[in-house]
């Protein structure tokens, strides 16, 4: 049952034979944000089946490979393409990549994901710094015997992202003139999208906006003592009184545009932190 | 004072046949119980583990020791049934709980509730400890669930078992026996404290939860949230057991400032409500169970 320690061993194993450096950070790039990748002086990429207990990302726009590189001149790893829950993974698997990140000696988790917007004072194209979140998924990625070599039982939540890093973010941000915000992320399983009454109840609990992932990976990243900052690129706007079907290629395409902007932000954020350690 | 308090307690129907389950724990406890025959069974929540040093032991046994039962597999949470005497009233205890948030199915973890239910008991007090979220409980306080929300996503396999012809939770009654709710009331007020109640949001857990999920929690109508007791108190409703759920509040959560939770805390805060709730529930035994009407 404490099998999870030796999963992330080997796996660090694997990337270490090809790239053994101690990377800053970790990078997660969600739908259609893969573009973030061309930022990264490549060293080093592993198709995700080449990397033991790695999953296979079978999501649109998901590529399912592991790059290994320098960025703001500081190692890091970045997932070009990540697992969901809708996809029939058990969450446990879903982060053992953050495990990995982590174990490889990362401290910093960037972690980005195209959601649907439901404050009507927020715009698709937008970028929302998650502030908190209300994880609405019925599922955990803790539940188990917890190994207390992982990270504790019981995580405080009380703060899950880095509120200094996202003053930084948010300064980045208005330098550059990118519209963006702070917010509160709903997770939920998908995968269907949710109806015009499930929007309704979403705002009402006081999220800004809603997506099918993320929200594990934080988590464990609270359990390893990771500093987190997240990033929702809003994809389309999710206003129950005027909701328009949900067109995948346009939402690509709206990730695809903001990509450059997430780039800057991520950027930013990641030479900040750079900076405050020095 | 009743000498039958189920059948005092509003519901009055007859105990569900649920011989489909096989709980090879109640021959195992038959055969070494020699006659003694429970009246009440009592789980003890965090913190209230303490009460069991209260009990006269007939016979103690650890989880491993019973068959069927769940074994506790994570040190410091050792599980143990005990039987004996508080306050001169017959008791099954159990002291640590199987929690989903172990990676226990909902069939596993129910069986030591289930157990006592079996061993035909006439009420089953529950407890816990819980996030305050009602602003106006203070840590440290024991508060009476009256109400829950389940928000742990998890199917009760049990529930659909026990009435095959009947299998829906009837909405006619409450779940937290009315009846017993107010005994403790009057008996707390004997005592010198008051006995507020509060609805109990149950989460699969086991991170703490963050600011939003308070938020929601708070908007949604809820007082408290912990990650028990709501499985067993449906189980024990869906049996015509009367149940009595004490929660001990133990961080009053104020979500617009975030304050990090410490398990340490939790148990210390638990500890400090020890103090009302044992004599509470010792003094609703001795007055509702009198050693005189003991069968």
């Amino acid at each position: 049952m404490l099998d999870l320690y030796d999963k992330i061993q080997e796996a660090c194993d694997a990337i270490r034979k090809r790239w053994d450096r101690k990377p800053h950070a970790g990078i997660i790039l969600g739908t259609g944000l893969g573009p973030l990748v061309e930022k990264i002086n490549v060293q080093e990429t592993f198709d995700y089946a080449e990397i033991p207990h790695f999953l296979k990302s079978t999501a649109t726009s998901h590529r399912g490979r592991l790059v290994c590189g320098e960025l703001c001149g500081v190692p890091v790893v970045a997932m070009e393409g990540r697992f969901h829950m809708y996809e029939g993974y058990p969450l446990k698997q879903i982060t053992l990549p953050v495990r990995v990140m982590n174990a490889l000696g990362a401290s910093l988790l960037l972690v980005s994901n195209a959601c649907g917007g439901m404050n009507p004072n927020h715009r698709a194209g937008d970028i929302l710094f998650i502030e908190d979140h209300i994880n609405l998924m019925g599922d955990n990625p803790l539940i188990g015997i917890n190994d207390d070599r992982l990270g504790p039982r019981f995580p405080d939540m009380s703060a899950p992202y880095d509120h200094a890093l996202i003053e930084e973010g948010l300064r980045v941000a208005r330098k550059n003139d990118i519209r963006a915000h702070q917010g509160v992320f709903v997770a939920v399983s998908g995968p269907n999208l949710e109806t015009r009454a499930e929007y309704r109840f979403l705002r009402l609990i006081g999220a800004d906006v809603v997506g099918m992932s993320t929200v594990p990976e934080v988590i464990v990243a609270v359990h390893c003592g990771m500093r987190t900052v997240g990033f929702s690129v809003i994809t389309d706007m999710c206003l129950p009184d005027a909701l328009e079907p949900a067109d995948v290629q346009k939402i690509i395409a709206i990730a695809n545009q903001a990509a450059p902007r997430l780039a800057t932000l991520v950027t930013g954020v990641l030479e900040a932190d750079v900076n405050s350690r020095k | 004072m009743s000498s039958q308090p189920s059948a005092a307690s509003g519901i009055t129907s007859a105990r569900s046949d649920h011989s489909t389950l096989d709980l090879k724990s109640i021959e195992f406890l038959r055969a070494h119980l020699s006659g003694f025959q429970p009246r009440v069974g009592i789980v003890l929540g965090s913190g209230l583990g303490d009460l069991a040093h209260q009990i006269v032991p007939t016979a103690i046994f650890d989880f491993h020791e019973i068959p069927g039962f769940p074994t506790t597999h994570v040190s410091g949470h050792a599980g143990k049934l005990i039987l004996g005497d508080l306050a001169g009233t017959p008791v099954a205890a159990l002291q640590g709980r199987c929690h989903l948030y172990e990676g226990w199915r909902m069939e596993q973890a129910l069986v030591p509730v289930q157990t006592l239910i079996d061993l035909d008991i006439d009420l089953l007090i529950l407890s816990n400890a819980s996030g305050g979220i009602n602003p106006r409980f203070r840590s440290g306080q024991v508060v009476l669930m009256d109400s829950h929300i389940d928000g742990m996503f998890r199917l009760q396999p049990q529930l659909f078992q026990s009435k095959p012809n009947d299998g829906i939770l009837s909405r006619n009654v409450t779940l937290y026996d009315r009846t017993w709710i107010e005994r403790a009331q009057q008996t707390a007020i004997k005592l010198g404290f008051a006995l507020t109640t509060g609805t109990y949001w149950a989460t699969l857990g086991p991170n703490y939860e963050t600011r939003s999920e308070y938020r929601m929690f708070r908007n949604l109508g809820a007082d408290m949230v912990g990650m028990s007791t709501v499985p067993e108190a449906k189980l024990a409703f869906d049996r015509n057991i009367p149940v009595l759920a004490f929660s001990i509040v133990t961080n009053v959560a104020n979500s617009d400032n975030a304050t990090v939770t410490d398990h340490a805390d939790v148990l210390n805060w638990s500890s400090q409500a020890k103090g009302q709730l044992v004599p509470l529930i010792e003094s609703l035994l001795s007055e509702y169970f009198p050693p005189s009407s003991a069968s």
